[in-house]
């Protein structure tokens, strides 16, 4: 147990350190660590995205959606891709049964893309199993998103970690905010090699 | 009313019998312990050639023990489970029912017979436990490994048999009981036969005030609640030949619902009540057309009904009610015939059912028309007994299904018996897979059963309830569920001494088929998600099981059980050989693959369960101590964090230890009192184990009065 502990500490510590470097860096260097951003709880088709950039590790505006300044959104559960029905970019990903260290390429062809509103690149329901007794979205174990980026000549690999509810505040039932965690790593030379 | 015909009935009875009290002793003749279950004919226990255990009279009493589940507990290989329900109330706090799990499969598996006939109104396949008295059970006869070659459907783990008394020569008892939490038990039976005819009478008032194991949150955990059960047994003799049994069950029971919910986003109270009522009625004719044949012909009807409601508190308007119905009329015939080196037995006969449920679309009728057979030789001077049977059900709904069963018995010497066993084993659908239709508002998902799915998306699609251009073609085919099917081997040996008694079996069961729920990939308008059901899961159940039973001294006996259970789903246990199974560190974060040793297998499992009863007892004194106690191992409770394995401490119920214990001082002939302690040890999980109320004083004075009549 205490080996366990010992290097819990030694990963968090190391993500830590990556976690500040990723936020200073901008878009020429090479970004691997860990990030959290917080997506609204609300599931109707009204809210807008939130959506998110793997080259400065930052969350874009919606009213930036048609643009390529943005990689991948997410709406309650639900994932877009920046491609067709996601948005004017070239946006693809595909989805790997493996380990995020284990990953070690980014394959050149097969990706997946929004071809249209009902046949999205990531199917809601694919990475999370529902817990209804703590009510939380847990992230399947060992799925990997490889992704090629808006521009189509980057690539980047990512793990979901966590889902958590924000808090509740009463007379709510629920919570206002989700925070998604994940690792993540992106290639800013645009080499498919991580 | 009831209570008043209790009392009348109560005194009347004094009467008859203080008048003639006779102080010769009941005649304890020792006899072999005879069985019915494991072959539907009499059978020496000694004898059986499938795996069997009996649970005597004597030894109920003894623990004082007043509902089932606290005499079940402690039988080696039955551990009492808290499983989910699949329908409740919206928003009721506790979402879990006692059922018995038998060799590690889940309570819809194990069919729960009273007197031979099926006790009826599941929930979730979970029949409650708390339903069923002990004041009348003569005997309960536990039959492991699957048995539908005798008793069909839900017979797959194995059977559990309650046989209640029968009409004998006049006998009355009286039993007061008070315990904790205000609970109050009045028990009368009364039993006599004379020339022709017998009557045997039972009631029971059971009443509670419930517990709360969580001060912090609102309403008790379990609220206040009472029951009555009355039996009514009469035998008549019509002709030398020809025997009648009439049989009448009632069971009433009246539960608080007082709970808290969130109403309009604030939170409010809403109370009510939930009623259920089991009725039934059966009547068996006996013909001994020979010597050594039989004929038994059997009508059975039973009727179980729930009804449940809450109301706001505030305004007094309904919030949420559900009902359920469901009845069942069974007429068989069957026939016996013995000779020496041969038993022969075959029945015929059908079940009808219907069920009329609020959350089930419409009110539904299913029939099975079923046959058996079993043949039962002896060889080597019965020291070799061979059975092999089987039998056809055929369910209006899917084709016939064969479950054969095979068993040896070989007692080399006195002492020892050898015995192997085989059989298969299924389950149908029952009408919840079938035609649930339920809607959780609040957590927000539809759960539609496979005989309407296709029907139901088609209405939902109409109407304009599910995403825009989605394709349902593939939900259109009628889907129909498979019987769950399942094959167990059991070895078993033991050795008996008059002092020593040991037994050790092995048994495995493959279970294919399993029917489990499903997500549908596609959502309504409003987002939420759609389940149903389809045939699925393979897993197996494999383990050990050990009895050992002493008689120290005149004063001091001891009993121990213990059993090994690995319960595993196959398809996991393919994912981790192919390296498709990843896990993820709660603490680290990083994932990895699922190695074998990280599976530690199904949910509500435990790997080991034990069992200890010591009885101390002075017979000059009429002292009697009882010590019961009931140990099951750490169980998988949840998957937490997405792997759908347990594989973290988070996901699991530490091991537990329920502990009893029984006085019993006999007073005079007539009164004998009980005083104990249930759960002793205190052990409490508000959580996970809500079922289980906190430490529990009782005492009881049981007054019985035996009356011979020599009828010469």
């Amino acid at each position: 147990m205490k080996r366990v502990l010992f290097f819990g500490l030694l990963a968090s510590v190391a993500f830590s350190a990556c976690k500040k470097s990723s936020t200073t860096n901008q878009s020429a260097t090479d970004i691997s660590g860990i990030k959290t951003i917080s997506v609204a709880f609300d599931q109707l088709a009204s809210q807008p995205f939130t959506l998110f950039r793997f080259s400065d590790s930052s969350v874009i505006a919606n009213t930036d959606s048609a643009s390529n300044n943005w990689d991948f959104g997410i709406r309650f559960t639900t994932f877009i891709v920046n491609s067709y029905a996601g948005g004017p970019g070239n946006a693809g990903v595909i989805m790997q049964n493996n380990i995020f260290d284990s990953v070690k390429s980014a394959p050149t062809s097969g990706y997946a893309y929004d071809t249209t509103s009902a046949q999205r690149a990531i199917k809601d329901g694919s990475w999370y199993t529902y817990n209804s007794q703590s009510h939380v979205f847990v992230p399947k174990a060992g799925k990997v998103f490889i992704f090629k980026t808006a521009d189509g000549s980057h690539y980047a690999k990512m793990e979901l970690l966590s889902v958590e509810n924000g808090p509740v505040v009463p007379p709510a039932q629920t919570p206002t905010i989700l925070y998604y965690t994940f690792r993540y790593s992106y290639k800013a030379n645009g080499s498919p090699t991580f | 009313m009831q209570k008043l015909v209790f009392y009348i009935l109560f005194l009347l009875l004094a009467n008859n019998c203080f008048a003639q009290i006779d102080s010769s002793k009941k005649s304890e003749k020792l006899m072999e312990e005879i069985v019915i279950t494991s072959t539907r004919t009499e059978t020496k226990l000694s004898n059986v050639a499938v795996p069997t255990k009996i649970i005597s009279k004597k030894y109920i009493q003894q623990t004082g023990a007043l509902k089932l589940q606290d005499i079940l507990q402690d039988q080696t290989g039955l551990v009492i489970v808290n499983s989910n329900l699949s329908t409740s109330l919206n928003g009721y706090p506790n979402p879990f029912s006692q059922g018995i799990q038998m060799l590690g499969l889940d309570p819809a598996y194990t069919a729960v017979l009273i007197d031979g006939e099926p006790l009826v109104g599941r929930n979730a396949g979970i029949l409650k436990l708390g339903r069923l008295a002990t004041g009348n059970i003569k005997q309960i006869e536990i039959v492991k490994g699957p048995s539908s070659s005798l008793y069909g459907s839900e017979a797959m783990a194995g059977v559990i048999n309650i046989l209640t008394d029968l009409p004998l020569n006049e006998n009355a008892q009286a039993q007061l009981h008070a315990s904790s939490n205000n609970t109050f038990a009045q028990t009368l039976s009364y039993s006599n036969r004379q020339e022709k005819m017998g009557v045997q009478l039972f009631m029971n008032r059971y009443s509670t005030d419930g517990y709360d194991l969580d001060n912090t949150t609102y309403g008790k955990t379990i609220d206040p609640y009472r029951d009555w059960t009355m039996n009514v047994k009469l035998t008549q003799t019509i002709s030398p030949k020809t025997k009648m049994l009439v049989s009448f069950r009632n069971f009433d029971s009246k539960q608080d619902n007082n709970y808290q919910i969130i109403w309009q986003t604030a939170p409010a109270i809403v109370k009510g009540y939930t009623k259920e009522k089991d009725n039934s009625l059966f009547t068996q004719l006996t013909n001994n057309t020979t010597k050594n044949s039989k004929l038994f012909f059997r009508i059975f009807y039973n009727n179980y009904d729930n009804n449940s409601f809450v109301n706001l508190e505030n305004t007094e308007t309904r919030f949420d009610e559900t009902s359920f119905i469901q009845s069942i009329l069974k007429p068989e015939i069957q026939l016996e015939s013995n000779s020496l080196n041969r038993k022969y037995i075959a029945g015929i006969g059908t079940y009808f059912e219907t069920i009329d449920a609020s959350r089930y679309a419409g009110k539904q009728k299913l029939t099975t028309a079923y046959t058996f057979t079993q043949n039962e030789w002896y060889f080597l001077q019965k020291k070799l007994t061979l059975i092999a049977g089987a039998r056809l059900d055929k369910r209006t709904d899917y084709s016939i299904n064969l479950s054969p069963r095979i068993a040896i018995a070989f007692k080399p010497t006195n002492h020892w018996k050898f015995t192997t066993s085989a059989g298969y084993g299924f389950k149908a659908p029952d009408f919840r897979h079938m035609y649930l239709n339920f809607y959780n508002a609040q957590i927000g998902y539809s759960l539609i059963g496979a005989n309407i799915l296709s029907d139901e998306l088609t209405r939902l699609q109409q109407s304009g309830e599910l995403e825009n251009g989605i394709d349902i073609s593939p939900y259109l085919i009628k889907n129909i569920l498979l019987p769950e099917k399942s094959f167990g081997t059991h070895l078993g040996a033991a050795y008996s001494s008059p002092n020593l008694n040991i037994e050790m079996g092995l048994f495995r069961n493959d279970i294919n088929n399993l029917i489990d729920v499903y997500l549908l990939p596609f959502k309504k308008t409003s987002n939420r998600s759609i389940y149903s059901y389809h045939n699925t899961n393979r897993i197996y159940t494999q383990g050990a099981e050990f009895d050992f039973k002493y008689i120290v001294s005149k004063h001091i006996s001891l009993a121990l059980g213990y059993q090994y259970l690995e319960a595993k789903d196959k398809a996991v246990i393919e994912e981790i050989n192919a390296g498709k199974l990843y896990r993820r560190d709660p603490i680290t974060y990083k994932t990895s693959l699922v190695t074998k040793a990280d599976y530690f297998g199904l949910n509500n499992r435990s790997r080991n369960t034990f069992n200890a009863k010591i009885t101390l007892e002075d017979q000059k004194r009429g002292l009697l101590f009882l010590f019961r106690f009931a140990f099951r191992g750490k169980y998988a409770f949840t998957d937490v964090d997405g792997d759908n394995i347990a594989d973290n401490d988070k996901e699991f119920v530490k091991s537990y230890t329920i502990a009893n214990f029984t006085m019993s001082k006999k007073i005079s002939n007539h009164l004998t009192t009980q005083v104990g302690v249930d759960n002793f040890l205190n052990y409490t999980n508000s959580l996970q184990m809500p079922n289980i109320a906190g430490k529990l004083f009782f005492i009881n004075v049981n007054y019985s009065i035996n009356h011979l009549i020599n009828k010469n």
